[in-house]
């Protein structure tokens, strides 16, 4: 089968895969990790690691919106899971078979990856953002004993005046 | 400061003196018995401001107190208004020295969470946030606002007026003044914002909308506008209030996905150790495993499918995690006892987290009660599928010695002749085990992986290791793995953790101790894809042998995302903690800047009396 037609044959499993009856209108989790794995096909099944720029947006605008490394995480399992039933069902050439899933595990790879990274650099945010709450904390305690200074000092001359 | 309120409600408030005054004459009344909630800003010299400020507060405050149920809210609004002025006057004109004192106030009655009265005199602004769209409810009343609604003044020039400073309007400088007043339903989870110009004339009104709009609490946005100000250049005393009205009540699927699925988690060791004193440890399924790993690999991941089930409203982790565990111990022979009991004790010790989550907070305690019985129902239901599939294949038993009976003489009934054939082996088919995956001396398999298909695997393992650079020790040991995890029924994940923890070892939280595994796990998917083609085999097991080896490194992938995640953890639960102190320590430098401002505004009258206005005046207009 050529590269177009598995393109389209996969397409057909869209509903299926993500489930997009239960999901209506709305985008279905797991909708990038699928369409990565049209674009990975439409490249022929394979591509060098973290090629695909668009997983990699996809996943970290997921991320950034809120959604925990774990859902995207369990998404990707799930389309994966469910794509690999599909593809055995739909897919009578155990060839065309094969293509489909070295593609969907490429792209499995990929997107732990990217979470992985992802999670990473919140970790080498998050130590940063310690450090600054560390200083915070230092020079807030410097104000304190300046502020508690002032208010002795007041407080004497206050008393002293009346 | 932040205040309870009508149920629903909340409102904080803030003050400071900014950078460059000595003396804070804005004032501020947040009285949520009677809620009344109203920012004043005083003008005048010789310390005036801040005692007009002060008197008109104390007036309003008073006379709310005494005139409340008389009145209805608007009315009575306007008149506390009305009488703070009448007080600010009076004290003005027996003081030489106060002459001329005054003040702006823009203040809120709430009638109910719903309904809010708003009235305002002077310059002091009361802002709306809706939708996330800021609209100023009041006018300011100054010379320069008035000549452009005149039409004598464009805006561009009331921006660049001398006098655009200059109010036309206060409170004391005429025993009564006209005050605006507004009626103000509110929508669920508007807020609205009271000021002084310390704010607004120092920050943009873009900044304001974005603090506003950013969903932190109150007393923090309130703290953050008057942060904005002071960098703004806070050239002004500023004070802000915040009042929120009550969002609609979340329902009870959405409290379930977060606050519920957040109350699990947090009782996770909990669960753990009931699990253990519940002799989790010793049940024959984790045998082998130590005692740690046991309750990390069955009541860990448990607890991790219900939390990401409770998340998403969904039973399917937790029924993949029954299915993999019973059905991965069926198939290597093991008994029902075990298992029942296996499942007893995780049952019992989520109910015990349950009723620890119930003890402290009743209504979620139910909610999350509710939700985890339906995650171990569809435990339950994954184990009867498991165990209706085995009936199935008793059937299908059954049937064949059903057919390999030979058949009897015509005058005899066959039901009857079948049955005493059977009984003729001296054993009742009652008293045998009715159902084959109980017999011990069963064989152990793989579920759906053929024989053919293990030993594809082995050749393409064994190919892809023959293929892997000598030194490319990590890629070997996944290949390894990857032969294990998918001989060990693709779908158990528990072996993957169990593989993927020898293989992430010791690792640093950083691109340079990640990025090198998750290369090495990229190679042996291509090294081993690659193999799979080499193997001398149908093309229909080749697809087997691929789908399996593609599984197996999926459930690699994922466990090992799962360990990288568990290590970043303590990051943030480090991180949190120093805010919670970096926030505690702000309020202290907060009230302590109060008690000095206080302090030094007493010292400053002590010593001086003659001190010259302010630099803003006010006119009779």
């Amino acid at each position: 089968m050529s590269a177009a037609d598995m393109f389209e044959s996969v397409s057909f499993l869209r509903d299926e895969v993500l489930d997009t009856v239960e999901h209506g209108d709305r985008d279905p989790p797991g909708t990038e990790i699928f369409d990565a794995v049209l674009r990975a096909l439409a490249t022929g099944g394979e591509s060098v690691p973290g090629f695909d720029m668009g997983l990699h947006d996809a996943v970290s605008r997921r991320l950034a919106w809120g959604d925990s490394e774990e859902v995207v995480l369990a998404d990707a399992e799930l389309v994966f899971d469910r794509l690999l039933v599909a593809v055995d069902r739909a897919f009578r050439d155990p060839a065309d078979q094969m293509v489909v899933i070295e593609a969907a595990t490429m792209v499995a790879v990929t997107v732990a990856r990217v979470v992985s990274l992802e999670a990473v650099a919140r970790a080498t945010r998050d130590r940063a953002a310690r450090l600054r709450e560390e200083m915070a904390q230092r020079q807030l305690r410097e104000v304190l004993e300046k502020q508690k200074a002032t208010i002795v000092r007041l407080e004497a001359e206050l008393s002293r005046d009346y | 400061m932040s205040v309870q309120v009508q149920p629903g409600m909340r409102v904080a408030g803030d003050t400071n003196v900014g950078k460059v005054r000595t003396t804070n004459e804005d004032a501020m009344i947040l009285d949520p018995i009677r809620g009344l909630y109203a920012v004043l800003d005083g003008m005048g010299g010789a310390n005036a401001g801040d005692i007009a400020s002060q008197t008109a507060r104390d007036a309003m405050v008073d006379f709310v107190l005494q005139r409340r149920s008389q009145l209805p809210p608007k009315q009575l609004l306007e008149q506390a208004i009305q009488t703070g002025s009448r007080a600010v006057h009076t004290a003005a004109s027996q003081h030489r020295e106060r002459h001329g004192m005054g003040t702006t106030v823009v203040a809120v009655l709430v009638v109910d969470p719903k309904h809010v009265v708003v009235a305002h005199v002077g310059d002091s602004r009361c802002y709306l946030l809706r939708h996330q769209r800021l609209q100023t409810l009041t006018r300011d009343h100054t010379i320069v606002e008035e000549l452009v609604d005149r039409g004598l003044l464009t805006a561009d020039e009331a921006e660049r007026h001398p006098y655009k400073n200059v109010l036309s309007r206060n409170l004391g400088a005429r025993a009564e003044t006209r005050v605006d007043v507004m009626e103000l339903e509110l929508m669920p989870g508007d807020r609205l914002l009271l000021c002084s110009d310390g704010l607004y004339g120092y920050a943009s009104t873009e900044a304001i909308q974005y603090l506003l709009g950013s969903g932190d609490a109150p007393d923090h946005v309130a703290r953050d506008l008057i942060e904005l100000a002071l960098r703004g250049g806070g050239g002004d005393n500023v004070s802000t209030i915040v009042l929120e009205a009550p969002a609609p009540p979340p329902t009870s699927t959405q409290v379930v996905r977060t606050t519920g699925a957040s109350a699990w988690w947090s009782k996770r060791q909990k669960f753990l150790i009931v699990a253990k004193d519940r002799g989790l440890t010793k049940n024959p399924i984790v045998r082998g495993l130590e005692p740690n790993e046991a309750l990390e690999v069955v009541a860990l991941s448990l607890c991790q499918a219900v939390y990401h089930d409770l998340e998403k409203s969904t039973g399917v982790n937790v029924w993949t995690f029954a299915q993999n565990l019973a059905g991965g111990w069926f198939e290597r022979g093991g008994e029902w006892a075990p298992v029942r009991q296996l499942f007893d004790i995780l049952a019992t010790s989520a109910r015990v987290c349950v009723d620890e989550v119930r003890a402290q907070d009743p209504q979620l305690g139910f909610l999350l009660e509710v939700a985890v019985s339906r995650a171990l129902v569809v435990s339950e239901l994954a184990l009867g599928g498991l165990l209706a599939e085995r009936l199935r294949a008793v059937d299908g038993e059954l049937i064949q010695v059903y057919a390999t009976v030979p058949a009897r003489p015509a005058e005899t009934g066959p039901i009857e002749r079948i049955s005493e054939d059977v009984l003729d082996t001296g054993e009742r088919f009652v008293d045998r085990p009715t159902i084959p995956f109980l017999r011990l001396d069963r064989p152990v398999t793989n579920s759906g992986i053929s024989s053919e298909v293990m030993d594809g695997i082995r050749k393409t393992i064994t190919i892809a290791t023959a293929r892997t650079s000598p030194r490319a020790e990590l890629v070997k040991q996944i290949l390894g793995a990857l032969e294990s995890i998918s001989a060990d029924d693709g779908g158990n994940f528990a072996t993957a953790v169990l593989q993927a923890r020898e293989i992430y070892g010791v690792r640093s939280i950083d691109d340079q101790g990640i990025s090198p595994l998750f290369d090495a796990l990229d190679q042996a998917r291509i090294i081993t894809a690659a193999s799979v083609h080499q193997i001398q085999t149908t093309e229909v097991t080749r697809a087997k042998v691929l789908r399996a080896l593609s599984m197996a490194h999926q459930r690699l992938v994922g466990a090992t995302t799962g360990l990288v995640l568990e290590g970043v953890v303590p990051f943030t639960e480090r991180l949190r903690e120093l805010q919670v102190v970096t926030g505690e320590l702000r309020d202290e430098v907060a009230k302590a800047e109060r008690t000095r401002a206080q302090l030094e505004s007493k010292h400053a009258t002590s010593v001086d009396q003659s001190l010259p206005w302010g630099n803003r005046g006010t006119t009779e207009w």
